[in-house]
């Protein structure tokens, strides 16, 4: 393994342990196994520990405000739909605070691979409960425990007829970069939530209890199959992760169907004076 | 000067006819506007058009005012000559606006004894073609009728607006026909005419004229949540992604608007998107990242009257002080109010260059009035607005921080060049990566810091016009309303002092007001902060005329204001 990814003189800013090592390394082999060109890659992250990633990988990044980041990676590829762009962050950045560009982006169907590290609890802010903690889980603030109903990103993702949702669970590796490759290959909107134990404030769900409690998708599993994996989204204990769908149909992007002309940067693009004149003069 | 006298004896004067058309949501007065807009122009009179209208698409009453003229007109008048009702609501709605000398039409089912008002037979003759909505078209007619204009003028207007024009001619003759024949009633004298001068015009509307300055600017990207008044803006780009190769897409909310903006920037688009006050306080955050990421922002505020939802349709220029202050931790920003259609195109084109050039949020700030408001105006040659590129190719050492004297960075954008851009909102070293070590936040203060003393070469000097001692000082919108409400009171003591770039201002160059012994602030809010902004300039004002009803300023109820504000001076 080269360290084609790794960026120079950085100070990573993660507890010793955290999740969140294994994710950064995992995206960092992806990309060079796939040999992504860097300089025509971004990384478009928000707000929280998960969203630190992108000052770790040798790339191009856009370090937005939190839950923004979908937005931010929406208008980068209106305006060049060549760059691959990835958006990253963790569970309250992508479902809590960034919620309604969750929904909006997956309708869209905007080309972007779309990272959520998925640790069930708020780190970056010590601690609280997070969109997807289960219920029950105590926290300085949930004092009484956790009272909503958990989040599940995979079946709101499917409601919204997401081309490709995905879910993995770093402790298992190996399993997490077939899926994560899987994502970078899908031609539209792809999920990949990832588990990740927070080894500070969460001692709940641990890298043991992750292991305990999900389980990967054998080929039994038809990932073509909407309803199937509908179903899937909705299991637990043990939670199912692998590609729960994906639609192998050519599925047009966004950014294919605002462009005029053909998908070129719109640093090129400037007005034709004389329309433009043309245009002023019928008024 | 007796310009605005109805003293119609001498063929020379200049003169001018106020039309009030009213009538509900759907009677189609906007439609009304169009047709007859287009149809005085055509016959070779200036025009001018401001509508007021309530919040609603059906039922209510709204009014459009048609002005007009035989010189070129850039203002409202509060008082009309002539007032069309389409329905009895529009009866009352627009009563405090007739005079004794107005002539009120009114359909022949109501009639109102207090002034002279001419029974047409409106309802009928539209529903004897079908419908009642031939209405608008009805009184198109007859108003032509009445002045006696060529028919052919506005069945030629009429064939541009109507899909079903053949309909809406003949209701439209019918209406011709009746206008001729009403007799004895003492119409104001129409203006005598060049229609040499007026065809060379153009007729649209703020919003139409910010668009271009936009287009001029190479805008290519929009990204917008609709909101009143600033909708405008984005149905115009949607129109024009139809001619020119430009992005745009209607965002989840305003937050997502100016995100999608960020990232359109950062991508290597000239982007834009456009909202009013609540919709531009959602931005606050995002304002931010513009400021500290210094990605380039051009956002088109159109103001209407606040706190909350406010009036949603209606005009006020009472976000100067959201526009100054949004977005937390200090940063660059510019401010720009076009007054008039010209500075519309301009500053729309100057919002992007300048956005470019220094990497900061540029806010283009107009107005439910300006907004709506058809005016005319010249030629504009826009060979001589350039679209340029600030950006360069990276080079692999490239650092998106780069500390320089004048603090502006050189930008790149993402696959262009061999460098990587890392745009952080977290504060950041030269390259982009998150620090928190002090000196280094320091020298990325001052950095920012710079890039505001830079602008100040930028700044653009208001305009002032007259050799008065008294300086009537207005901002944005009112600029044609100002210098109309000056030339009625035609006083060598007042000058008009008109400011377009708003922020940030330039201390020596606002030393050329010291020269007026007294000054005049003319704001269509309830806080003057445009007078605050001076202040701190060491500006004083002297009176503050203020209106936050709803309505932008009418050039002779401004006339008057100010006639009264005079007396407080000595």
């Amino acid at each position: 393994m080269s360290h084609l990814f790794d960026r120079e003189n950085v100070d990573v800013a993660w507890c010793p342990g955290c999740g969140n090592f294994g994710i950064l390394k995992l995206i960092k082999e992806v990309l060079e196994e796939l040999k992504v060109e860097k300089n025509n890659t971004v990384i478009v992250s928000g707000i929280g520990q998960a969203a630190k990633t992108p000052y770790y990988v040798d790339t191009n990044m856009f370090g937005v405000l939190h839950g923004r980041a979908l937005p931010a990676a929406t208008g980068i590829k209106m305006a060049n739909p060549e760059l691959m762009v990835i958006a990253e962050g963790g569970d309250g950045d992508m479902y809590g605070e960034g919620g309604n560009h969750f929904i909006h982006t997956i309708r869209r169907n905007v080309n972007i691979v779309h990272i959520v590290h998925n640790n069930m609890v708020y780190g970056l802010t010590k601690g609280q409960a997070s969109p997807t903690s289960q219920k029950g889980f105590e926290t300085k603030v949930q004092v009484n425990g956790v009272i909503n109903e958990p989040f599940n990103p995979l079946a709101v993702a499917l409601s919204l007829r997401a081309g490709f949702v995905s879910r993995v669970n770093i402790g298992n590796a190996e399993h997490a970069k077939g899926v994560l490759k899987a994502a970078f290959m899908h031609h539209g909107y792809a999920l990949v939530d990832i588990f990740q134990p927070c080894v500070i404030f969460n001692k709940t769900n641990t890298y043991q209890w992750f292991k305990d409690n999900t389980y990967a998708l054998d080929e039994n599993h038809d990932s073509n199959d909407f309803n199937a994996a509908l179903q899937k989204a909705f299991e637990v204990m043990p939670m199912p992760l692998g590609v729960l769908y994906q639609n192998k149909n050519s599925v047009v992007t966004f950014e294919e169907q605002i462009r005029k002309s053909d998908a070129k940067s719109l640093y090129f693009i400037t007005h034709d004076v004389s329309r433009l004149q043309n245009l002023f003069d019928s008024y | 000067m007796k310009r605005f006298e109805k003293d119609f004896s001498e063929s020379t004067h200049q003169v001018s006819i106020s039309i009030l058309i009213g009538g509900a949501a759907g009677l189609g007065v906007g439609t009304l506007e169009k047709i007859l807009s287009d149809a005085f122009k055509s016959s070779g009179y200036y025009v001018f058009c401001t509508k007021e209208f309530m919040s609603r698409v059906r039922g209510g009453s709204n009014t459009t005012l048609i002005r007009i003229a035989n010189f070129a007109l850039q203002a409202p008048c509060w008082e009309v000559d002539i007032a069309v009702a389409l329905d009895a609501l529009a009866v009352e709605h627009m009563k405090d606006r007739y005079t004794k000398s107005t002539l009120l039409f009114v359909d022949e089912s109501f009639s109102e004894k207090d002034f002279s008002t001419i029974s047409v037979a409106m309802k009928e003759s539209a529903k004897k073609f079908g419908s009642a909505r031939y209405v608008n078209t009805y009184m198109a007619g007859v108003l032509f009728g009445v002045f006696q204009l060529e028919k052919i003028t506005l069945l030629r207007s009429i064939e541009k607006y109507f899909q079903d024009e053949e309909i809406n001619k003949e209701v439209a003759e019918l209406g011709y026909e009746t206008g001729q024949k009403i007799e004895n009633i003492t119409l104001p004298k129409l203006p005598n005419i060049d229609i040499k001068e007026v065809q060379k015009l153009h007729l649209m509307d703020g919003t139409t004229a910010c668009g271009f300055g936009f287009l001029a600017g190479g805008c290519n990207m929009i990204t917008a949540y609709p909101m009143s008044p600033s909708t405008g803006v984005l149905n115009f780009m949607a129109s024009m992604t139809k001619e020119f190769d430009i992005s745009l897409e209607q965002s989840e909310d305003e937050i997502a608007s100016l995100m999608m903006t960020l990232g359109g920037w950062y991508g290597g688009a000239r982007a834009m998107t456009s909202t009013s006050g609540g919709g531009f306080a959602l931005m606050g955050e995002a304002l931010s990242l513009s400021g500290m990421t210094e990605t380039p922002a051009v956002i088109y505020l159109a103001q209407r009257p606040g706190p909350a939802t406010g009036l949603p349709t209606r005009s006020e220029q009472g976000d100067l002080n959201l526009a100054l202050y949004s977005g937390h931790g200090p940063f660059p920003r510019v401010l720009l109010a076009p007054g008039s259609l010209e500075e519309c195109i301009n500053y729309g084109y100057l919002a992007f260059e300048l956005a470019d050039k220094y990497q900061i949020p540029v806010i283009v700030l107009s107005d439910q009035y300006l907004a709506d408001t058809i005016m005319m105006i010249g030629d504009i040659d826009f060979s001589s607005y350039e679209q340029r590129r600030y950006t360069l190719k990276s080079a692999e050492d490239y650092e998106r921080y780069a500390d320089t004297a004048n603090g502006i960075s050189p930008r790149a954008i993402p696959g262009f060049g061999k460098g990587l851009i890392c745009a952080v909102g977290d504060e950041h070293d030269e390259r982009g990566q998150i620090t928190e070590e002090y000196k280094m936040r320091e020298q990325m203060v001052s950095k920012r810091r710079r890039k505001s003393d830079a602008l100040l070469k930028e700044v653009i000097a208001p305009i002032c016009k007259g050799d008065g001692e008294i300086a009537i000082i207005g901002w944005g919108s009112s600029r044609g309303v100002i210098a109309e409400a000056l030339e009625r009171l035609d006083d060598k003591r007042l000058s008009h002092v008109h400011f377009a770039w708003i922020h940030p201002l330039s201390f020596e160059q606002l030393r050329v007001l010291d020269k007026y012994k007294y000054k005049i602030v003319v704001e269509n809010n309830a806080d003057a902060a445009f007078a605050d902004q001076l202040k701190l300039h060491d500006v004083d004002v002297n009176v503050k005329i203020l209106q936050s009803n709803g309505f932008s300023f009418f050039a002779d109820q401004l006339e008057g204001m100010i006639e009264e504000s005079l007396k407080e001076l000595s």
